[in-house]
């Protein structure tokens, strides 16, 4: 098919291309007014200042890469599990990960409340591993993929209520601390966590489209795939593991940004198209850029304050579901 | 085609039995199918035709008795293999996101590929000629769900050219087409040369387009032989419990099953 790897190849290189300028556009964005010339001679050069340098390399690049990989794993994990479970209202966020992700870092900030640094994000990751250890051993009793994902949900109202639970009776700055990191945030970041979340969500992504023909498959059912020899159990519970490994390790360090997973998909399939292969390298560079974009509105759009960033992923992706609901109604009607 | 492919069937099934919660669905099911054979099974809903179905494509692997496929107990094989020699029309399960035709018969590809292989340049004429027998060329860039029920099967048998099989397997190939498209589905199945087994509900088309019959009722074979043997009025009459006659078509001379509607007292069967 020349036609579509032609397609393929030019549609990757727009998106590259496009992300290339949301990073560098990006960069100018923020407290500090550094202006383009001074962000150029820092990127090519020398910084001005050390202040400059400090700004541009510790805080705006580890922030706005942070974002991009962020926003790329959580679309991709989104879009991966609304096509392995054939629900396009799948979420990684359905499964449980974000509550468990939660309750540790609550018993982190609860039990380390001197030194959260390293041990919040620490626990957190723990916490999403042990929701999605427990929706993996549901699995085994699970006849229906809808079941798998109604055993998600229970989970993560469960995870929600032992949280609660120990925020209730906990101590109120544990309460706030773990309130303002499950609203997300890329305040904090660094360029080892980029190299962490990139390597987990790039790693991920290669061997998602190493099985995009066998998810394919899926589309048309479960035995509709088994006939064409997938292995259809063993494919989901590696779908599963990936999306749980790329949404554990964002969560942990960036805390809950929600609606990224669901929205970018949709965006992608009706652009795009709903190929796995070409779903994935559009959820992967829109959704790095939207949630740049994102973070560009946390920071800059009320002067002095940062906005939680899950907070703006949230009303983005409400606003984003009505219309289309809406339009839906609009073309049926 | 080969002597010892005419002497050595292509699948065989030897005493097979399957229940469910102590039910039991099928009951000593044995037949073999040689190549180039249409085989249809035939019998009233509940009969068990699907499940024979999928016990043969190994999605049921629960059951008792064996399954061989040339010379392999179909149970040893692995899926891709299995995938590679036998290919399958499901009933239609629409897909939720938006496939086009030709995603859906580049699908065939997938049991001869390794990971990030390309399509070569064998695979897009394997297609090409896919589309081409379907007649679905001029449709290959639509989406999936925008086809007519004929035309989607028409899509998957496409695909099931493209994989390759040495038997193609029909789950009710012609539910919810229009008489037109049953014998168009029908004739394409016929017109590829290949070894074939279908469910198939209606009889007229079941004995004008396969070249031996199955009857399956209650999970027994109740009969399996050539067609006019099989569709034998009483044993209709007994399976379906309706009234069953054979007329004759006067224009191409066909035999046609004919079944009265049920009335407060059954008719006995009767042969014209």
């Amino acid at each position: 098919m020349k036609h579509n790897i032609f397609t393929m190849t030019s549609l990757t290189i727009v998106l590259f291309s496009l992300s290339l300028v949301s990073i560098a556009l990006a960069l100018s964005f923020g407290a500090a007014n550094i202006s383009p010339s001074q962000l150029l001679q820092c990127l090519v050069n020398q910084c001005d200042s050390a202040l400059t340098e400090t700004i541009v390399w510790q805080i705006r690049i580890p922030r706005i890469l942070v974002g991009f990989a962020a926003g790329a794993g959580l679309a991709s994990a989104g879009a991966i599990l609304q096509n392995t479970t054939r629900n396009p209202l799948a979420d990684p966020y359905l499964f449980g990960i974000v509550s468990g992700a939660g309750l540790g870092a609550t018993i982190a900030s609860i039990v380390f409340a001197e030194n959260l640094t390293f041990s919040l994000p620490f626990a957190a990751f723990l916490g999403a591993l042990f929701a999605i250890s427990l929706v993996f051993l549901l699995a085994k009793y699970v006849q229906r993929i809808e079941q798998l994902l109604l055993a998600g949900v229970a989970i993560s109202f469960m995870l929600g209520a032992v949280t609660q639970f120990m925020l209730y009776i906990g101590d109120p700055l544990a309460s706030n601390r773990v309130l303002f990191w499950l609203m997300g945030s890329l305040a904090n970041v660094e360029m080892s966590q980029f190299y962490l979340i990139f390597s987990v969500v790039s790693g991920a992504i290669i061997i998602i489209l190493a099985f995009h023909q066998h998810i394919d498959a899926l589309a048309l059912g479960d035995e509709n795939a088994m006939s064409l020899g997938v292995n259809v159990n063993k494919l989901r519970l590696l779908m599963l593991a990936l999306c749980a490994a790329i949404t554990a390790v964002i969560v942990a360090y960036c805390g809950g940004i929600a609606f990224v997973g669901l929205m970018i998909p949709h965006i992608v399939r009706h652009y795009i198209g709903s190929s796995t292969f070409k779903l994935i390298i559009g959820a992967s560079f829109i959704g790095g850029c939207f949630l740049i974009w994102v973070d560009v509105i946390a920071r800059s759009a009320i002067t002095n304050l940062e906005l939680p960033i899950g907070i703006i992923t949230s009303i983005i992706g409400s606003v984003f579901f009505l219309l289309i609901m809406i339009q839906g109604n609009r073309s049926h009607g | 085609m080969s002597l010892s492919a005419t002497i050595q069937p292509l699948l065989s099934v030897n005493d097979l039995h399957w229940s469910v919660a102590n039910k039991a669905i099928l009951k000593q099911i044995s037949f073999a199918i040689r190549s180039g054979e249409i085989v249809g099974i035939i019998g009233p809903n509940g009969a068990g035709k699907t499940s024979l179905l999928r016990c043969i494509l190994q999605y049921i692997t629960d059951y008792q008795g064996s399954i061989y496929f040339n010379t392999s107990n179909i149970n040893t094989l692995s899926r891709q293999f299995i995938a590679q020699h036998i290919a399958v029309v499901n009933q239609i399960n629409d897909p939720v996101f938006k496939l086009t035709v030709i995603d859906v018969i580049r699908m065939g590809l997938l049991p001869y590929k390794t990971f990030f292989a390309s399509v070569t340049k064998e695979d897009t004429q394997t297609i090409a000629q896919a589309l081409e027998k379907t007649g679905l060329t001029h449709l290959q860039h639509e989406e999936f769900t925008h086809l007519s029920g004929g035309e989607q099967q028409r899509a998957l048998i496409a695909r099931a050219l493209v994989q390759k099989a040495d038997l193609l397997i029909l789950d009710e190939p012609t539910n919810h087409l229009d008489v037109y498209y049953q014998h168009q589905i029908l004739q394409l199945v016929k017109s590829l040369n290949l070894t074939v087994l279908m469910t198939i509900h209606d009889l007229n088309l079941a004995n004008e387009y396969c070249s031996r019959l199955m009857l399956l009722d209650q999970g027994k074979i109740i009969a399996d032989g050539d067609n006019e043997t099989v569709l034998q009025a009483n044993q209709l009459t007994t399976v379906f419990g309706l009234p069953c006659q054979h007329l004759t078509e006067p224009t191409t001379g066909l035999k046609k099953v004919y079944f009265t509607a049920l009335n407060a007292n059954r008719v006995s069967c009767d042969e014209t």
